[in-house]
């Protein structure tokens, strides 16, 4: 079968999703092609393809993936010889809109090398996830072994990640889920405590396990609706790490209410401000893909599709019909 | 000899402040009695005054005084008569010749510091102190904002991040204030009313911006502090001088660089007595070598606190005011 792509001609349901033959043009200076061998489904995709995430039509699908190095751009004066050859196992996470693709041409900056012990669909499965844990734990709030922290989500993709990180830093960790046939996931994915956020006193359980005090971190992609449980949950000077808002932005802040709940400390990160240049992409991808290596993070990766059947697995993401993680395979 | 001291009946101007005899009762448990010497002048006297900060009519006023211990309540340790000692935490009543003060509350005066240094610095400094060394702990060879630069915190804050080797960027709203602040430690003022104060910054730093704004202004400049930061800078919003933050969407962190936003008290900072005393016995050690100077610019005499207001809300005064029983 000749080079194929998926593409948005127009935002809607998944009957959008459809295979189209590219003519890809060589790569340029600083650019390298990449035959890809596994590519991430994940939440984004389909809010870029519903138009929930604003776009310019048409446009490229899929911000993940791995595969192998097939071109290499030309050295150019600005350029020096790229960092990666011919044949190289390689991936990426951070250039948006494009991935669902049998080959690519990406920025050679943006990749990050995949260890030997690694295979590709793990790889793919784990890699942009897993460099957003990193930021978050690593970066945004630097936990410590013997901290008790919070968790929200514990049972989606990001958080089946930081829970098998998290306890492997000797960090106890208070996951929160939304229905209770997500608490095994959670456990099983090193979560010391799973509350349900929305029937349980998240603050009450947080201070039950921290003498009384709160923790001093929360880390929270759901929004509007768990923001001031979250609030709640913190120690006094604590942090809340607001990621995501699948339930909502958090507007209307008053910021009186973070002097009145104990002088807390709030922030809003994107994973491209913490990994602002390829050295530290790179450094960041190594840690993360080190301990899928060795086994500390499982990929928990559980579906397989073939890229031509995109539509079918958002499909079935947006049913929630899905575990733990999928790829498509080109 | 009879005890005096102001009280409110009414909330209002100036003139509701009522010079009155005490009838202290002795010091309760945990309670330390002491003799005031010099009573620390606050913008938040004012407030409490007017009824901004709601009161229990009548009211004592007053949030920080320097003075020596005259009598020690049961279940006191560590504390005795004739210990010269300040206070900047403790409950209203520093607009008093005496008054009994819990003793977790008090911290000591070095030798060096007169009664009067102390109760002009202790609660700017503390301030200062907990905005500067636990909120943001500032490095050497930082660059930071500090808004308002010439008002009480302002002052001391420069001359502190100048001993720390910080290079301090400051607000003003006039040439005057600009020049005092320089003397306080600034390297740099923004006129504020004249300049767009991000786009100085940005200049200042080569464009890069600054790790902490320090802004207790508020609602005028939130978003302009947010826009000096650097990708993942702090802004430290301890004051609302022109109103408060309200209506923040957080998407607005993300998108001007993955921001953190603290809105800090200091009781939150000095919360027990280990908390208060180490980051006092820091304050007043730098006031005693010189590097902090409480900038006294008024004195007035206890029974004339309604002119010290009256100075102080006409913005006719510089510096700290103190209040002499």
């Amino acid at each position: 079968m000749s080079d194929y792509a998926i593409r948005l001609h127009r935002t809607g349901g998944p009957e959008v999703l459809q295979p189209e033959p590219i003519e890809l043009p060589p790569p340029r200076a600083g650019e390298v092609r990449i035959r890809q061998t596994a590519i991430e489904l994940s939440y984004g995709d389909v809010l870029l393809r519903t138009g929930a995430l604003p776009a310019t039509l048409p446009s490229g699908v899929g911000s993940s993936a791995v595969g192998v190095v097939e071109a290499v751009g030309p050295v150019s004066r600005r350029r020096a010889a790229s960092d990666f050859s011919v044949g190289d196992r390689v991936g990426y996470a951070t250039v948006p809109f494009g991935a669902y693709a049998g080959v690519r041409n990406v920025p050679a900056d943006a990749l990050v090398p995949l260890p030997a012990e690694v295979g590709d669909e793990d790889a793919a499965a784990v890699l942009a996830k897993g460099l957003l844990v990193w930021a978050l734990i690593r970066r945004v709030h630097t936990v410590e072994a013997g901290e008790t922290v919070v968790f929200h989500a514990a049972a989606g993709g990001v958080g089946l990640i930081a829970g098998q990180w998290l306890s492997h830093l000797g960090v106890r960790a208070i996951g929160t889920v939304g229905a209770p046939e997500k608490v095994r996931a959670a456990v099983d994915n090193g979560y010391d405590e799973v509350v349900l956020y929305r029937h349980d006193d998240l603050a009450a359980r947080a201070r039950d396990l921290t003498d009384g005090v709160g923790v001093p971190v929360v880390y929270d992609p759901i929004g509007a609706e768990t923001f001031a449980s979250s609030l709640d949950a913190l120690r006094p000077r604590g942090l809340l790490v607001s990621f995501g808002s699948v339930s909502g932005p958090v507007t209307g802040l008053d910021l009186g209410l973070l002097a009145a709940k104990g002088s807390l400390f709030v922030t809003r990160p994107t994973l491209g401000t913490y990994l602002p240049d390829p050295a530290t992409l790179r450094a960041a991808a190594a840690e993360v893909l080190g301990l899928v290596a060795c086994g500390v993070i499982r990929s928990n990766l559980r579906q397989r599709f073939d890229l031509a059947d995109a539509g079918k697995a958002q499909e079935a993401l947006e049913a929630r019909a899905t575990v733990g993680a999928t790829v498509l395979l080109p | 000899m009879a005890d005096y001291g102001i009280r409110i009946h009414e909330t209002g101007g100036p003139e509701v402040l009522r010079y009155e005899e005490l009838e202290l009762p002795p010091p309760g448990r945990g309670e330390v009695r002491i003799r005031t010497t010099a009573i620390g002048l606050n913008y938040r006297d004012t407030y409490e005054r007017t009824g901004l900060y709601p009161v229990t009519l009548p009211s004592p006023l007053g949030g920080e005084a320097a003075g020596v211990v005259t009598e020690v309540g049961e279940g006191v340790s560590g504390l005795a008569p004739g210990d010269r000692v300040a206070h900047a935490t403790g409950p209203l009543g520093a607009y008093a010749t005496a008054q009994n003060v819990p003793a977790d509350v008090l911290v000591p005066i070095p030798d060096g510091v007169p009664d009067e240094a102390a109760a002009a610095v202790l609660l700017k400094g503390l301030t200062a102190w907990y905005l500067l060394r636990r909120t943001y702990p500032v490095q050497s060879g930082e660059t930071v904002v500090f808004h308002a630069a010439a008002g009480g915190v302002g002052l001391i804050a420069g001359q502190w991040l100048r001993h720390l080797g910080v290079r301090a960027i400051g607000t003003a709203g006039s040439a005057e204030k600009a020049a005092l602040a320089v003397e306080n430690g600034y390297a740099e003022v923004v006129l504020y009313r004249e300049e767009d104060v991000a786009a100085r910054v940005r200049e200042l730093t080569d464009g890069a911006g600054v790790p902490v704004v320090y802004d207790s202004v508020g609602a005028a400049t939130f978003e302009n502090s947010l826009d000096c930061l650097r990708p993942r800078g702090l802004m430290v919003s301890f004051g609302n001088s022109s109103g408060p933050v309200t209506g923040v969407n957080l998407g607005i962190l993300a998108s001007k660089g993955s921001l953190f936003v603290t809105r800090p008290t200091l009781g939150h900072y000095v919360g027990n007595r280990t908390e208060l005393r180490a980051a006092a016995a820091e304050l007043l050690d730098l006031v005693e070598q010189g590097v902090i100077d409480p900038n006294i610019g008024q004195r007035f005499p206890l029974a004339e606190a309604a002119n010290a207001h009256r100075a102080l809300e006409s913005r006719t005064t510089t510096g700290s005011t103190v209040l002499l029983p």
